[in-house]
This record gives structure tokens, C-alpha cells and sequence, in this order.
């Protein structure tokens, strides 16, 4: 009989959550540079998470999951971060599992659940495209009925790790309907061994290869591979994302920048300076305040409710934050400002620049900050269009 | 729209809220100010009265000395309702501050008779107790106070003085009847439309009864209610900051120009997201200072009252800038009320601590530990 986590105390939770990071995940792999390592630099984590049926919190039970209720799946992401967990290859655990639990048929969900679990299917998103960033329902890569195999030819950009995944989940064109864009846009599952599937990985500002570009050329894909019906993706792909979309406004990232900020204005005297003291109090108050707004929610979510639309302003107050601290930091930095190396601090070091060129992505993923303001001036204003 | 929500078992906040709501209807905010301004006023006496008669200058005070009884959260959900009303009167300078005064003071003649006159509004006692230094002399049977206070409301209708005084052992607070001999006022235009004063005591005689709170004690008590009054401050900052945020959108959606409303471009309306969503940064730090307040740690609740009058006041100020400028020139008249709300703000966030000296302050308090 497996544990009901949801029973058990939250402190009792979280020492079993620390215990078994004690126990599957090595100490490199503890507060990793890297934001997002390949399958294999994180596997012997992954595994350990599966085998002790921890790996997919919010699944449920009957799927091989833990079922957390939102308010225990908050304390183990919180734990995740605390602990410095790293990044999995997250996206069949984060949503292809809950497309499928929700949409799936019972063949595909016999099929592709368990692979998500074992690691033996490796998931990427195949959502934007070169055409379609903000503007996503302009996507046309496209897939073309023959007989009971889709015939799939395009570009896909920016998928995170697509070059250590073995399958995609992709939004394709199936028809078009000038009147409504979201129209004939399928959820289609492919497997990337299948001929005509190429990738190039793209280097990031960074120097990593977090993204990559996909191409299909006369892919052919069964069309059992569909998710939910035909031309109906686009409210199939939205339906997945709930309660998560708060850990997009959460302060993790912040809080690691602010704490190289002070190491460094501590190492450089900088708190003696009353300009910088003046500039450090107000991004201090702005991650405090940030936690006020984000406890907020989190009560939102914890006594079960519903998140709104406004939850988009901790994305963006979160990332300009993240953005502002890493700016601070390597002003602070003078001349070593121009190292792309840590900056050497005694025994210590300071990831200054890693981190300002980190802070210039999460402006932009996950709906560019300016799609949020688009998204609240409509949807919580109701400013007219 | 951004706004407090807490529990409310049995509906006291709703019924505040309303409470507001109907005064504000009898006694409109801007009307009122415009009307103190006009004729240089310190206070709208009639507005006041029907504050005290409210029930909202004695809403901290304990039932014991007359007052209410209420907590913070009462306080902020009334200051909030109180800023978007733009109703002016001093309730968080004066009527928290004072309640805090009188609720630490120890059991006296002199209190109760203060806190009685204050609670029904037969008396206006203005606190002189910053902008300034009063020594106090002692003498046979008394004080004799010298010296000066500033930034003093309802200076001019004060029937009484709670004024601060160094004693030589410290600080302590005296009742001074504003009719005495050695008490005069000066009066100031305010930058929200009442007439602020100076209070100058001249060897002025205060019997040793007047002494409210003695030197033991002083600073305990000041620090209580200064933190109060913060706290009521940036509640109603908040409550400025969301009516501003939607009179702003109101106005947006209705002036039309190149033949849409200015609400409908994109420039104005990430506008209006980044001044809604400081609105609610300013409610979430409020909020989360009552909670610290109610948990009852001292310095958490010093550092999130801290907290949220820097960022109400900044919020606050901010919004209120950027609402005059989407009102385009109408925002620059007099007749329209969002000036009054800026100003208001402005004249609010210069009160006890600016955002900058307050998140200073915070950071101090913070690395102290």
C-alpha cells in the first residue's frame, strides 16, 4: 500500500522529501551551475525519483504518480529549490503526463506513461516556431492526412534539450480558418527517430545549449499519435497548465542573485558605500515585497482555489527583479565585470556574469513579459481591445 | 481591483467598508477638501465628528478606556476604505497614533478624560511630538514646557495637545489644554488642502497630572504607536494607489481619440498593468504587515510594517504621477480629482519616514540580527 503523502504532516513531508534528496541525489548535482543539464548528467537522479515514486508529484496514483494535493506539491517544489535539486528533463513528467491523464486514450496512456517514468522516452515541446514566438497560434508547421499517418513538414525553435530527447510533443497545423488562428491546430506526439527529423542545437548568451531547432522533412507519423481530437490543440495544449504557472512568479531565482550580490558587496566594501546602500535596501524590499504578493497566491492555491489571469504580474515582477540584481551585481563587479569566468573572491567565487546573462531569458520565456501585459490588460483590466 | 482580503467571520470588515461608503456619500472626499481648502481650514469639523461618531477614531482604543477595541486588521481595512475615499481627516496621524498613546499610558484622571472627549468627538486632541524639541522643567507642582512641534493636524481646532517633552530623563508625553497661557499656533498650507501647524509652548505650565506617560515606558509606547500609525498610513496609501489605478482606467476607457479610446493602445495600457500591479504589491505588503502584526514577533512585525510603508508610499506616489499624466491635461486642473489623490499621497508618504529612509531603516534592523 502505497503512502498517502497528502496525510502526512507538511514538516513530516518535508524530512522524508529531504531524506530521500540524502539518499538518490549526489552531492554534484546539488545547486548546479547549469539551469538546465541533459538526461544523462541528471539520470542516476531521475531514476532514483522513480524508483522511490517520487519522480511525478502531481500524477495520480493509479498512473504511477504521487498524487499531491496543490498544497503538497507546492512544499515539494519549495524543498526541490531549497535543496538544490537540479533541473530534470522535465517536460513528459510537467506535461505530457497531465495532457495525456487528462486527454489521452487509454492506449496511449498505457503506452507513454510508464516510458515517461522508466526515462526510456525522453520528452521535448515543440511549440514556437521562427514565425510564431509571442504570436503562436501563427504556427504553421504542418501536418497532412494520408491514410492513418500524418505527413509532417516545418520548423520548430527554441525547444529546450530537444538534442537529448527521443520524443516531442508538437502543436502542427491540420486545417486553417482565417477567422480564428487557434483553429486546426493538432497536439501530435513523434518520435524523433523517425526519418526526416533533424536537430540543430542553438548556443545560448551563455555559452550552453539549453534550445534547438527542429526540422521535419515528410516526417510520417501514425495518426494514433493524436492528443484529443483533430484542430483542436490549442484548448488541449492550454488545458494542462493549473495551479503551476505559479512557479513561474516564483522567487528562487531572485533570491540565489541577490545572495552573489551581497557576497560580492561584501567582499568589495561596498556596504560602506551609502549609493550602493541606497540601491542594495530597495532590491532587498523588492524580493521581501515580492514574497508577500507570492504568499498571496500560494494561499491561493494551497486552500485549493483557482488561480486568475493576475497571477502574471509575479512573472513579470519576479524576472525584471532577477534582471535589476544581476545588473547590480556586475556593476559592482568594475573592471572584473568583463570576466565571462566567476569572479574569484578568496577561496569563494562569484558567478556574476553566468548569472546577468541567465537573467535575460526568463523575460522572455514562458509568454515574453509583454505578452503578460497583454494578457492583464485584457483579462484583468478588461481594457477594450 | 487590488483591495485587503482577510477572513471576515462575522462581517465587521464588510460592515466598515460600508460604513466608509455611506459617510462618503454624505460627506464626498474630494467636496470636503475642496471646501477645507477654500476657506484655510485645519479640518472639516463635521466630517470629523461623524468619524468619532463612527466609531473610527477609537477603533484601537481598548473598550476598557471607551474606545472599540478593534485590531490592525480593522485599522488597515478602514484606512484603506478611508484612502480610496480620499476622506482627509488625520485618522491614522492623529486618531491611531493618540489611541496607541492612551492604550500604553498608565490609568490616570487625565487619560480617561482625554480618552472620553476624543472617543465622542467633543474633543480634538492633535499629538506635537516630531518636526521639533519641548523640554520639560519640572517646578513645585508641575512642568513648565518650551519649545516647539511641527507637522501638527487639526493645530488650530485642537481643544488639547498631546505633546512630547524631554524631561532630562527621558522622553514623556503631557495633555496640554490648547487655551493655555505660553501655547500659540502657526499655520501652514498643506499640500493636500488643510492648514498644518507649528505648536510653540513658552514656559508653558502643565500641572503634574498633565504628565500622561511617564519617562518609564516612553519610548515603548512611542515605538507602538509610531508602528501603528505606519501601518494605517500605508493601508490607506494602498487604498489611494487602487482608486487612483481605477479612476485611471475608467478615464482611459472613455476619452477617445483617432477614434478609440486611449485605453485601446498598447503604450497606455502597459501603463495601466505596471501602475495595477504596484497597487497590488502595495495591498500584499499591507497585508502581510497586519499578519505580522496579529502573529505578534515583534521584529518581523517591524520589519514587514517597515515594509509596507515604503512600498504603499512609493506605490502610492507613483501611480498617482502616472494617473495625472494618462488624464493628459485634465489631469493638470484642479477640477479633477486625481490631482487631489497625488497630493494626498504625496503629503501621506512624507509621513514619518519616507520609502527610501524606511527601507533603510528595514535593511539596519534586518542585518542587526
Amino acid at each position: 500500500m502505497a503512502t498517502d503523502w497528502n496525510a502526512v504532516t507538511d514538516e513530516d513531508f518535508r524530512q522524508a522529501f529531504a531524506g530521500l534528496v540524502e539518499d538518490c541525489c549526489p552531492a554534484d548535482l546539488r545547486f548546479m551551475r547549469k539551469q538546465r543539464p541533459t538526461f544523462d548528467e541528471v539520470a542516476v537522479f531521475y531514476h532514483g525519483l522513480a524508483e522511490r515514486g517520487w519522480l511525478a508529484p502531481t500524477w495520480p496514483v493509479e498512473h504511477g504518480g504521487m498524487g499531491l494535493s496543490p498544497a503538497k506539491h507546492m512544499i515539494y517544489v519549495e524543498e526541490w529549490g531549497r535543496l538544490g535539486c537540479p533541473r530534470i528533463p522535465d517536460h513528459g513528467i510537467g506535461l505530457v503526463g497531465p495532457l495525456l491523464i487528462e486527454h489521452g486514450t487509454q492506449a496511449q496512456k498505457a503506452h507513454f506513461l510508464p516510458r515517461i517514468l522508466s526515462g526510456e522516452h525522453v520528452w521535448c515541446q515543440g511549440y514556437s516556431e521562427p514565425n510564431a514566438g509571442s504570436d503562436l497560434a501563427s504556427l504553421c508547421t504542418a501536418a497532412v492526412r494520408d491514410g492513418d499517418t500524418f505527413v509532417v513538414n516545418g520548423q520548430k525553435i527554441w525547444t529546450t534539450l530537444a538534442h537529448c530527447a527521443n520524443w516531442i510533443f508538437m502543436l502542427v497545423r491540420t486545417s486553417r480558418d482565417e477567422a480564428v488562428r487557434q483553429k486546426g491546430i493538432t497536439v501530435l506526439l513523434v518520435d524523433m527517430t523517425t526519418p526526416g527529423v533533424g536537430v540543430r542545437p542553438i548556443a545560448n548568451l551563455r555559452g550552453e545549449t539549453d534550445f534547438c531547432e527542429v526540422f521535419f522533412d515528410d516526417v510520417r507519423v501514425p495518426v494514433d499519435n493524436v492528443v484529443g481530437a483533430i484542430d483542436q490543440g490549442w484548448t488541449v495544449a492550454k488545458s494542462v497548465l493549473g495551479h503551476e504557472r505559479i512557479f513561474l512568479g516564483a522567487p528562487t531565482r531572485p533570491e540565489i542573485a541577490f545572495e552573489r550580490l551581497e557576497k560580492l558587496a561584501r567582499a568589495r566594501g561596498a556596504f560602506d558605500d551609502p549609493a550602493f546602500l541606497s540601491r542594495h535596501a530597495r532590491l532587498r524590499l523588492d524580493l521581501y515585497d515580492l514574497g508577500s504578493a507570492f504568499e498571496r497566491y500560494a494561499r491561493i492555491v494551497r486552500e485549493g482555489g483557482e488561480l486568475g489571469a493576475d497571477v502574471s504580474m509575479l512573472k513579470i515582477f519576479t524576472t525584471e527583479l532577477y534582471q535589476r540584481i544581476t545588473e547590480e551585481t556586475l556593476a559592482l563587479a568594475g573592471e572584473d565585470a568583463r570576466l565571462f569566468d566567476d569572479i574569484a573572491i578568496g577561496n569563494d567565487h562569484v558567478d556574476a556574469m553566468n548569472l546577468f546573462l541567465d537573467a535575460r531569458a526568463p523575460a522572455i520565456f514562458g509568454g515574453s513579459n509583454e505578452i503578460q501585459r497583454n494578457i492583464l490588460a485584457k483579462a484583468v483590466l478588461r481594457l477594450p481591445g | 481591483m487590488p483591495e485587503l482580503r482577510f477572513d471576515d467571520p462575522d462581517g465587521t470588515l464588510a460592515m466598515l467598508r460600508d460604513s466608509v461608503a455611506a459617510l462618503a456619500g454624505r460627506h464626498p472626499g474630494a467636496a470636503s477638501l475642496r471646501a477645507r481648502r477654500g476657506e484655510a481650514r485645519d479640518t472639516d469639523r463635521a466630517l470629523w465628528t461623524a468619524m468619532a461618531e463612527a466609531g473610527w477614531t477609537g477603533l484601537l482604543l481598548p473598550e476598557t478606556i471607551g474606545g472599540s477595541g478593534l485590531g490592525v486588521r480593522e485599522q488597515a481595512i478602514l484606512s484603506e476604505a478611508l484612502g480610496r475615499a480620499l476622506l482627509c481627516e488625520p485618522v491614522a496621524g492623529s486618531a491611531v497614533f493618540l489611541s496607541c498613546v492612551l492604550a500604553g499610558a498608565p490609568a490616570g484622571d487625565e487619560r480617561d478624560r482625554l480618552a472620553a472627549g476624543f472617543v465622542d468627538g467633543s474633543r480634538i486632541i492633535a499629538p506635537a511630538w516630531r518636526g521639533g524639541k519641548v523640554t520639560a522643567r519640572e517646578t513645585a507642582d508641575g512642568f513648565l514646557l518650551s519649545g516647539a512641534h511641527g507637522h501638527v493636524d487639526q493645530a488650530a481646532s485642537a481643544t488639547d495637545f498631546a505633546v512630547l517633552a524631554d524631561t532630562g530623563n527621558g522622553p514623556a508625553m503631557f495633555s496640554v489644554p490648547a487655551d493655555s497661557d505660553g501655547v500659540t499656533v502657526d499655520l501652514q498650507r498643506s499640500v493636500d488642502g488643510a492648514m498644518i501647524g507649528t505648536v510653540r509652548l513658552d514656559n508653558c505650565a502643565v500641572a503634574a497630572s498633565g504628565m500622561i506617560v511617564t519617562p518609564d515606558g516612553c519610548e515603548a509606547v512611542l515605538d507602538r504607536a509610531i508602528a501603528a500609525t505606519r501601518l494605517a498610513l500605508a493601508a490607506e496609501l494602498a487604498g489611494i494607489a487602487s482608486q487612483a489605478v481605477q479612476d485611471t482606467i475608467d478615464y482611459t476607457k472613455t476619452r477617445i481619440q483617432f477614434g478609440k479610446p486611449i485605453a485601446s493602445f498598447q503604450a497606455i495600457q502597459h501603463r495601466l498593468v505596471d501602475m495595477w500591479s504596484d497597487a497590488e504589491f502595495a495591498v500584499a505588503a499591507v497585508s502581510n504587515a497586519v499578519e505580522e502584526a496579529e502573529a505578534g514577533e515583534g521584529r518581523r512585525t517591524a520589519l514587514a510594517v517597515l515594509a509596507a510603508k515604503a512600498r504603499a508610499g512609493d506605490a502610492a506616489v507613483s501611480i498617482c504621477r502616472r494617473a495625472v499624466h494618462l488624464h493628459g491635461a485634465m489631469g493638470f486642473t484642479d477640477e479633477c480629482d486625481i490631482g487631489l489623490y497625488l497630493k494626498r499621497a504625496i503629503s501621506l508618504n512624507a509621513m514619518l519616514g519616507q520609502p527610501e529612509e524606511l527601507r533603510l531603516a528595514f535593511v539596519k534592523l534586518e542585518r542587526a540580527a
